[in-house]
């Protein structure tokens, strides 16, 4: 079993066991404490925060050095280039993320381009399945992400919980069902909030034994699920009842008012690793945009709707002193199509750009514009280029320590670390790379049998694929470690079928891909 | 030694197999039940018809209970097929309940009592609703909407022992459609799904693709030869007819490919939904009202290619007949059988269907529905009256859904409509009693989202998505003003278990013990442990002999009259019917 192989393996050091034995009674230690304490017990907090439905990132984060391209393949959508909020030269917002724009001013925003997996499924439920358990589109992992990690740090989970090593909720969920992130392997790390200070304690009855057999496991299942809501609903209401708010938040806004209560949360001092919130509504297949106008509309209206609640959200941190402890970002299940349809909407798509916010966030922009053909197949969408599962584990490894080892392990083999984020409160073990751009080119493009391929490389695992306009990894071309210096591959394309494809090449920490046409 | 072993042996134990073994709430592998299909040929008794009952209907009573037993499963199984449809729609009270009490409404072509949807001669007409005044339409419209939700609790909370209410729910989670909001609409395609209920897969999946709730939610009127819309042809392949499979190659999930979604789109442009046309006599047909057209000129007349998934078919031309085709075409392949198949197994059974249940269960039932041409009834009927059915195994593990919860917690204990004629209380009565189960995260008419909700496929945690501390509370506090009588704020709330008159029809209610034997029958799937009726026991009569209850009870029965006497008992039986709705194996069927 993948999470046993590995349990806490990398934290059990020996420095700190004899000091941690020394004067200990182990017999009064929590069944999973003595590993959890050597783990080093970390304040910080992820907020998730769920675009379901599929966002449209064409529209979110805006490609200026493809725009012409884009105005001619999804017309009836668009923004106007003048009203896009620029980052800079080459990229810019939707015109109604007025606060994350002044978070980007104020170097609390991140963007990752086109991030997504090999094989997009476009089904919105695989899809999502795929994006909370960090499976590839060909496996199917019933843990959550998160909740993989948490079943390496909480041995037992929930059967003696809440203990004093584990004082707090390990996770939130800021709604009724809870989110599949953080489903561990007995059971969901989260706890459901939908207001902090309703929770009232719920009669337990008496008990019995219980027959090995489903009737069993289940009536397990919800004796301990009203155990867990007895054990925590007082921390939550102390919590509550300590915490403030210091800004005010918008009304009328779902998302707004969930992380009015992360933030009241925090700051009443609950140690929770993670809050899950969501924003539904970006499944925008028709009415995306106002006839007329299309910076109003639907998608605007939730655009507005995310970017005015993290900018409050961040505000209500910074004036509590909570900044340097919380990093959020945002993710969906899809991107949609680069053409949009003729229902002013667009439909399910390959990758999607997703924000991190925080004061603690590394690169300010991850990756490069997605690059949009002249010609987009039928159906075609962005294609990826961050594979979202480097994405977790950077956050994994950099927020939550765990070692970029345990992360092959518990996330995805092919681990490539990113600067997502940084830990503020020890500066010194920041990475301070100064990285070059990655560059390839690719002659003949067009191209009708082979196509020549040129990059440079410092001696490290070189990995080029090929991906189709659906998402699909056609074939790897090549991945070994190559000498520094500057290397062409001729790559025998004569057997594909016309069309767009893009060569994605991924050195060391750095991703590009490149459009190239098979004529 | 490597690390983890010798924190194990400072530990005193091997970490690695107590986290796999002395967890229960993993998510185990079942044990093997080879149990299958063939009819059940074990002893018939309470238990038996218990369980079927609990599967097939809402929150049954004893005295359903006790008339299953007597008639043996055929015949049991002959009244839950026997459905009666409804003949007279949602009642137009005169009144739309608002946040501090009710205001009037005046439905000019109704008489308050009348129902505003009637079948005549086998044809739905509905009241006509004048759209020249939208302030009125509004109006009235909602006092619809609010009746068919009170109409349809109403339904589910009288039905007893018929699988009609069942089915329509289980289709209602199938078929979604949500944002609505015209009643006329939800109520024309419950009805769609309550007529087909124990019918015809393939024909129910013709009807709901062309109306007009489904044309409206899933983009099918919007869907042109302009502009084709590929919302309601992908659900159409993924969740409503045949299901998806592995992602096998670019765009093929094995049982179709994103080509044969666009080419599906195709068919199906043109459908449009034509609201309202006026009429006159104050009635109007469903032909007349909201329904759904064919514009020819805006449909794909092109030749449409599938994928090798459906052997390379073409549909040439067919207009307003094409979209048959199509779906005869999709349920060609046998996997739409063993689709609905496991769906129906996940709804009745359980939610873990492993190779041997697919062998046994799944199989046959699919064999069943493609030999009798999609015809559900026979599949199902079969599936109640099977070995596996009645397996131990499958008696119990159920988490009962919200609607499931709220109607066994109030049909078994009796709740009261205080005067049938009284038509805004009644409604009153049965929008709260659907108000609950909305706290509890089921809102008839609007699942979550486009899969339905989530405890019948959400991998791994299936019907366990139903709980959760949010969930949780809403339960207990239902169940707690239920049957104390006692709202949040300590006042006495509107409505209250009828605990009397519930003991009263029990066979042994002056025998404390077979009292409460017979409570556990009724109100939990298993047997209780010894320790857990003695607990029982205990909350009835906390430090008291069991010949007291007799005493106390029998007092009450000689003297019915006397407030004091029967307020003693009432309160103690209250007690004890909150705790054990409280017991976690009420929540299980």
């Amino acid at each position: 079993m993948k999470r046993r192989d590995f349990l806490k393996a990398g934290s059990a050091s020996a420095i700190s066991l004899p000091v941690l034995l020394n004067g200990l009674n182990l017999s009064i230690l929590p069944k999973a404490g003595l590993l959890n304490f050597l783990n080093l017990d970390t304040d910080k907090v992820l907020v998730l925060i769920q675009l379901q439905g599929g966002n449209d990132g064409l529209n979110t984060v805006i490609p200026l050095t493809e725009y012409d391209k884009l105005a001619n393949l999804r017309s009836n959508i668009i923004i106007p280039e003048n009203q896009v909020l620029k980052l800079n030269d080459d990229v810019g917002l939707h015109p109604s993320m007025t606060g994350m724009r002044s978070l980007w001013d104020n170097g609390k925003l991140s963007l990752i381009h086109s991030a997504g997996y090999p094989n997009q499924n476009r089904s919105h439920f695989r899809s999502t399945d795929i994006w909370t358990s960090a499976s590839s589109a060909e496996e199917f992992e019933s843990r959550g992400w998160l909740g993989r990690y948490f079943d390496t740090q909480y041995t037992d989970y929930p059967e003696g919980y809440p203990n004093a090593d584990a004082p707090d909720p390990i996770a939130i969920t800021m709604g009724y069902i809870l989110s599949e992130t953080c489903q561990g392997v007995s059971a969901n790390y989260s706890l459901s909030i939908t207001d902090p200070f309703g929770l009232s304690p719920l009669l337990q009855g008496q008990g019995s034994d219980t027959p090995d057999e489903p009737y069993g496991w289940e009536l397990e299942f919800l004796r301990q699920a009203i155990a867990s809501t007895n054990a925590y609903s007082d921390i939550i209401k102390n919590a509550a009842n300590l915490g403030a708010n210091m800004v005010t938040y918008p009304d009328g806004n779902n998302l707004a008012q969930q992380l009015q209560n992360v933030a009241l949360l925090i700051s009443g001092g609950l140690k929770t690793k993670v809050f899950v919130c969501s924003l539904g509504g970006f499944d925008t297949h028709s009415a995306q945009v106002n006839n007329g106008d299309t910076t109003q509309g639907v998608h605007a209206n939730l655009l507005e709707q995310l970017s005015s609640a993290i900018s409050a959200f961040q505000e209500d941190l910074k004036l509590q002193g909570l900044e340097e402890r919380v990093v959020g970002m945002t993710f969906s299940e899809f991107g949609r199509q680069i053409a949009s349809n003729f229902s002013d909407g667009t439909d399910h798509g390959t990758a999607a750009p997703m924000f991190v916010f925080g004061s603690c966030i590394g690169e300010p922009i991850n990756g490069d514009n997605p690059e949009i053909p002249v010609t987009p197949e039928n159906q075609e969408g962005v294609a990826m280029q961050n594979d979202f599962r480097n994405i977790y584990g950077s956050i994994l490894q950099d927020w939550f320590g765990v070692p970029s080892e345990e992360i092959k392990n518990l996330i995805f083999e092919d681990y490539q670390h990113m600067n997502i984020v940084k830990d503020c409160a020890t500066p010194t073990s920041v990475k301070n790379t100064v990285e070059e751009t990655l560059e390839i080119s690719a002659y003949p493009n067009p191209f009708h049998s082979q196509v020549v391929l040129k990059f440079t490389t410092k001696a490290e695992r070189v990995q080029l694929a090929i991906f189709g306009s659906l998402g699909q990894k056609v074939e790897t071309v090549f991945d070994r470690s190559l000498p520094a210096g500057e290397h062409e591959i001729r790559h025998d394309g004569s057997m594909l079928p016309a069309g767009n494809y893009y060569y994605r090449l991924q050195i060391g920490e750095q991703q590009i891909t490149k459009l190239v046409v098979k004529m | 030694m490597d690390r983890r072993s010798t924190i194990a042996a400072l530990l005193g134990k091997n970490r690695q197999t107590k986290g796999q073994s002395s967890s229960k709430l993993m998510m185990q592998e079942a044990p093997v039940v080879l149990s299958g299909l063939e009819p059940y040929s074990g002893a018939w008794g309470f238990d038996q018809a218990a369980h079927l009952l609990r599967r097939a209907t809402f929150g049954p009573k004893y005295a359903q209970f006790k008339e299953g037993e007597t008639l043996g499963l055929q015949a049991l199984l002959d009244k839950l097929f026997a459905v009666e449809l409804p003949e007279e729609g949602p009642i137009y009270s005169g009144f739309l309940p608002v946040r501090n009490g009710t205001t009037a409404v005046d439905d000019p072509y109704l008489n308050v009592g009348d129902p505003w949807a009637v079948k005549i001669n086998g044809v739905w007409k509905v009241g006509q609703i004048d759209r020249t005044d939208q302030a009125s339409f509004q109006l009235i419209n909602l006092y619809r909407r609010l009746s068919l939700r009170s109409w349809k609790m109403e339904r589910m909370l009288k039905e007893g022992s018929s699988l009609l209410e069942t089915m329509t729910l289980f289709w209602n989670n199938h078929f979604v459609t949500a944002d609505i909001n015209e009643a006329t609409i939800e109520f024309r395609y419950i009805t769609t799904l309550q007529e087909n209920a124990l019918g015809n897969f393939r024909e129910l999946t013709k009807r709901v693709t062309l109306d007009p709730a489904m044309l409206l939610y899933l983009n099918g009127n919007e869907n042109t030869n302009r502009a084709p819309n590929e919302n309601y042809a992908r659900e159409l392949f993924e969740l409503f007819a045949i299901g998806k499979g592995p992602l096998v190659g670019p765009g093929d999930y094995t049982n179709y490919t994103e080509l044969d979604i666009q080419e599906a789109a195709k068919v199906l442009t043109g459908w449009r939904v034509r609201r309202q046309l006026p009429d006159t006599n104050g009635l109007v047909d469903f032909e007349n009202e909201n329904i759904s057209v064919f514009q020819v000129g805006a449909h794909d007349r092109t030749v449409k290619n599938f994928s090798p998934r459906f052997n390379n078919a073409s549909i040439t031309n067919g207009d307003d007949q094409e979209y048959k085709a199509l779906i005869d075409m999709i349920f060609a392949q046998a996997e739409c059988a063993r689709f609905i198949a496991r769906k129906l197994y996940r709804w009745f059974v359980y939610y873990m269907i492993d190779d041997t249940i697919e062998q046994n269960v799944i199989e046959p039932m699919a064999q069943l529905i493609i030999d009798n041409d999609y015809e559900i009834a026979p599949a199902l009927r079969a599936l109640f009256g099977s070995q596996h059915f009645f397996d131990h195994i499958n008696q119990g593990p159920m988490i009962k859904n919200p609607i499931d919860f709220v109607a066994s917690t109030l049909r078994p204990f009796g709740f009261e409509e205080r005067d049938p004629q009284n038509f805004v209380q009644k409604q009153i009565y049965y929008l709260n009693a659907a108000s609950y189960f909305d706290d509890m995260q089921m809102v008839y008419f609007a699942p979550p989202d486009v899969a339905g909700w989530k405890a019948y496929y959400q991998e791994p945690s299936f019907y366990r998505t139903w709980i959760n501390s949010s969930t949780l509370i809403a339960r207990s506090k239902f169940t707690n003003q239920l049957a104390m009588g006692v709202n949040d704020n300590g006042r006495p709330s509107q409505y209250r278990l009828n605990v009397l008159g519930f003991v009263a029809g029990l066979d042994d209610p002056m025998d404390v013990n077979l009292m409460l034997d017979e409570f556990v029958k009724i109100l939990y799937p298993r047997a209780l442990s010894q320790e857990q009726k003695d607990y029982l026991k205990g909350v009835l009569l906390p430090g008291l002999p069991d010949y007291e209850w007799p005493l106390e009870y029998g007092q009450y029965l000689a003297n019915p009259d006397d407030a004091d006497l029967r307020d003693a008992v009432e309160t103690k039986l209250r007690t004890l019917v909150n705790v054990m709705l409280s017991l976690p194996e009420f929540y299980l069927s």
